[in-house]
């Protein structure tokens, strides 16, 4: 037997000992589970990254996310507008050099389409204290179906560097019961 | 250029002269950068623990983009660049293929290292390691890059010619060693992995200057095909070096060739593609392109570490059993030499590799688990353990043996030296699991400061999250201390030290 | 100024194998037992926190 350093002479593709190939196994084996478990959470799972995805213009999404404002604003805070959409409905969070635009008021146990881009550089949604985390980059909508489980005040940190004012960057999600009052 | 070659007193091998003074220049030139980027961390720790929370903001930023090149990029690649002249001709007793254009490209990387540290220092590349399109740096902050990368592209490209010669002047007889076998595909990876950054950063430095457009989501794709290839370099790197490490300390066998060399190849087949795990969450791709290539391809390299993380130790039983240490199941590893900072250093690097690097990146790579580890401390904590605990652990305990083999010079503060590995290992070990918990509840990565002073609302992290922070800086200081040692001793010995009593 | 050493792989090197054993002769044949140990116990950590991790991620939101 030789040494990794030493050069071995003549054939060296020879069959592996039993406890090499017992663990090769294994170790296949638990490599097969890994990948069933990903198709297996689509099927049988309740989180994915999935969403809908589609490419969009930065400036009209903002106008969407304004349109989207206009429509269901019900109220303010620190500046940034408040909005309180229908249950079920498509719902619009810009992300910006450094603010998450609007505060939305969800119901629980409902389902809504969540479209997130950027206006400018890749930010990174966090909602916190649940930590769900998804990349928000210019140009892309990505619409992901989420369902509020549990009522809360949650905030959205930026995870990704957007430049000085990134640690600034803070929204608010707030989830209460259905039928909750205005 | 011709050289004259010398005899190894402890290996036997016949090594050339351009390959002592290739190596030497590398790995000084790593130490530099390892020792810029090591200040750069201390000082991201101490602003990242709040309590101390040393740094302003934009020098947060900055020195994190700092510590990121330094480390990522310049120290590992130049600490590997030195590997590959060993594993080719040392190893193979054989000269160093053409000499000055070996010269030529360390030049350019220097130069290339250079320029990106100027714009980096001075401001123009606040946009962290990853320079994710629309941020955008200096134009010479690209180009250093892509000089930097041209340098290492000539390097690669003298490894394989030197195997070539080699194989021609029958310097060795039969196969190449297996530590060479790793090289070459470290090597092979090398060049998959520039040529993604020539891919990347090209269009990009032309964007810089306004010449075109690059698209955010492309850029991210590209990127980590240089990104994370550049990984699998330093993976493939790491275990040639246990195997490398293994012989010398305690003579560690080969279990079986084909078993090893198998794993290897592995490593070079399914990479590339594996960079998907750094898109899970990103709007670009659809469940389908995702689950494919951060799985089939990932876990045919998963498996391929699965099978070295076996041969490894288990050629350091074999070898030590059959040296006599039979008694009970791990006689071989108690009377191990442990106070060779080779041996511990090459243990210590498989276990925090293996068990805290390798578990939490194969589960964060999951494309729904990602959605509770993307951007999180989770994901710096798992790297840290691979490229920090595993890697560069890996190359401080070679070290030990290239300040005597190559440097021809005695190990200064040897007593300190000895402890080195534990005293790094350890603070990994509390830094990257403290850091992987914090970022369980959610503390994000690349942050300046988590109690969110100045926001338009307040966050309530898990109470528990301050006292974590606390045990990572502490985790962090003692590894500060371990770099610390590992610099201060191969610089005392390299410039102050003691000559190895000469050759007969 | 510090003590000199160098690492006991360059003042000592290892010994060659001993050639002929009954070892050597018959090939290593699974005589890594420490070694099995040790990756079960691997494998082992692994399951357990993938699958923890699979938990924490059922708790969630529903996302899709």
């Amino acid at each position: 037997m030789h040494t990794g350093v030493e050069s071995p002479q003549g054939v060296w593709w020879k069959p592996a000992h039993r406890a090499e190939r017992r663990w090769v196994v294994i170790a296949f084996v638990w490599c097969m589970v890994l990948f069933a478990m990903m198709p297996i959470w689509h099927l049988k799972g309740g989180q994915n990254p999935s969403g809908i995805r589609a490419k969009v213009e930065p400036t009209a999404f903002m106008a969407r996310v304004q349109e989207f404002i206009n429509a269901y604003q019900v109220g303010e805070e620190a500046g940034i507008p408040i909005v309180a959409p229908p249950p079920g409905s498509d719902i619009y969070l810009l992300a910006m050099q450094y603010q998450w635009r609007p505060i939305l008021r969800l119901q629980k146990d409902v389902e809504y389409t969540l479209h997130l881009s950027s206006l400018d550089v890749n930010h990174g949604f966090s909602v916190s204290p649940i930590n769900v985390n998804f990349q928000v980059i210019p140009g892309y909508d990505y619409g992901l179906r989420v369902t509020p489980t549990a009522v809360g005040d949650f905030r959205i940190i930026c995870n990704e560097f957007c430049g000085i004012g990134h640690h600034l960057m803070l929204g608010k999600v707030i989830v209460e019961e259905q039928g909750g009052a205005q | 250029m011709n050289g004259t070659f010398r005899t190894c007193p402890t290996t036997g091998l016949r090594v050339h002269s351009q390959a002592d003074a290739l190596i030497k220049a590398n790995a000084v030139v790593a130490t530099v950068t390892l020792l810029i980027g090591g200040i750069a961390a201390l000082l991201v720790l101490l602003t990242r623990w709040q309590a101390v929370h040393l740094l302003g903001d934009q020098m947060f930023y900055r020195m994190l983009t700092v510590h990121g090149m330094n480390m990522l990029i310049f120290f590992i690649l130049f600490f590997e660049m030195a590997v590959l002249y060993f594993a080719s001709a040392v190893l193979l007793n054989s000269r160093v293929a053409t000499p000055k254009l070996a010269w030529l490209g360390f030049v350019l990387m220097v130069v290339g290292a250079a320029l990106v540290e100027w714009m980096m220092f001075a401001g123009k590349a606040d946009v962290l390691f990853t320079s994710y399109v629309p941020l955008k740096a200096d134009p010479l902050f690209y180009l250093g890059i892509i000089l930097f990368a041209v340098g290492a592209i000539f390097v690669v490209s003298i490894f394989f010619a030197t195997l070539v010669i080699a194989k021609r002047e029958k310097t060795y007889t039969g196969s190449v060693p297996l530590v060479t076998f790793g090289a070459a595909t470290a090597a092979i990876i090398a060049v998959i992995t520039l040529g993604h950054g020539a891919g990347i950063y090209i269009p990009t430095f032309l964007w810089s200057l306004d010449l075109m457009n690059v698209d955010p989501q492309v850029y991210r794709l590209v990127w980590w095909g240089l990104g994370h290839a550049s990984q699998q370099i330093n993976v493939a790197a790491m275990v040639s070096i246990w195997y490398l490490l293994g012989a010398l300390t305690i003579g560690s066998v080969v279990l079986n060739e084909k078993v090893s060399r198998s794993a290897f190849a592995l490593y070079v087949l399914f990479i590339s593609m594996a960079s998907a795990h750094h898109l899970l969450v990103d709007p670009g791709f659809g469940p389908t392109w995702k689950v494919w290539n951060t799985s089939y391809a990932m876990y045919l390299a998963v498996l391929a570490s699965m099978i070295h993380g076996f041969t490894v130790p288990a050629g350091l039983e074999v070898g030590q059993r059959l040296r006599g240490y039979t008694k009970g199941l791990f006689e071989w590893l108690k009377r191990a030499p442990w106070g060779d900072p080779g041996f511990s250093a090459l243990v210590l690097s498989v276990i925090i590799f293996g068990f805290i690097g390798g578990i939490t990146g194969v589960t964060f790579g999951t494309e729904q688990i990602n959605i509770i580890a993307h951007n999180t401390l989770r994901i710096p904590g798992h790297f840290h353990a691979t490229v920090v605990g595993g890697t560069a652990l890996a190359f401080m305990g070679v070290t030990y043996y290239v300040l005597p083999l190559i440097f021809r010079k005695q190990v200064a503060f040897w007593p300190l030296a000895k402890i080195q590995p534990y005293i790094f290992a350890v603070g990994m070990l509390i830094f990257s699991t403290a850091m992987t918990f914090a970022g369980t509840f959610g503390v994000p990565r690349r942050h300046y400061d988590i109690t969110f002073a100045g926001a338009p609302f307040d966050v309530q992290f898990n109470p528990s999250v301050d006292l974590v922070m606390t045990i990572m800086a502490i985790g962090g200081l003692i590894a500060a201390v371990g770099g610390a040692i590992y610099i201060l001793v191969t610089v005392w010995s390299v410039f102050l030290g003691r000559p190895m009593p000469q050759e007969a | 100024m510090g003590m000199y050493g160098v690492p006991q792989g360059v003042s000592n090197p290892p010994q060659p194998v001993p050639q002929g054993t009954e070892l050597e002769e018959k090939g290593f044949g699974g005589q890594a037992p420490g070694t099995m140990v040790l990756v079960l116990v691997f494998l082992l950590a692994f399951v357990v926190y993938y699958f923890v991790n699979w938990k924490l991620l059922s708790v969630l939101w529903r996302i899709g």
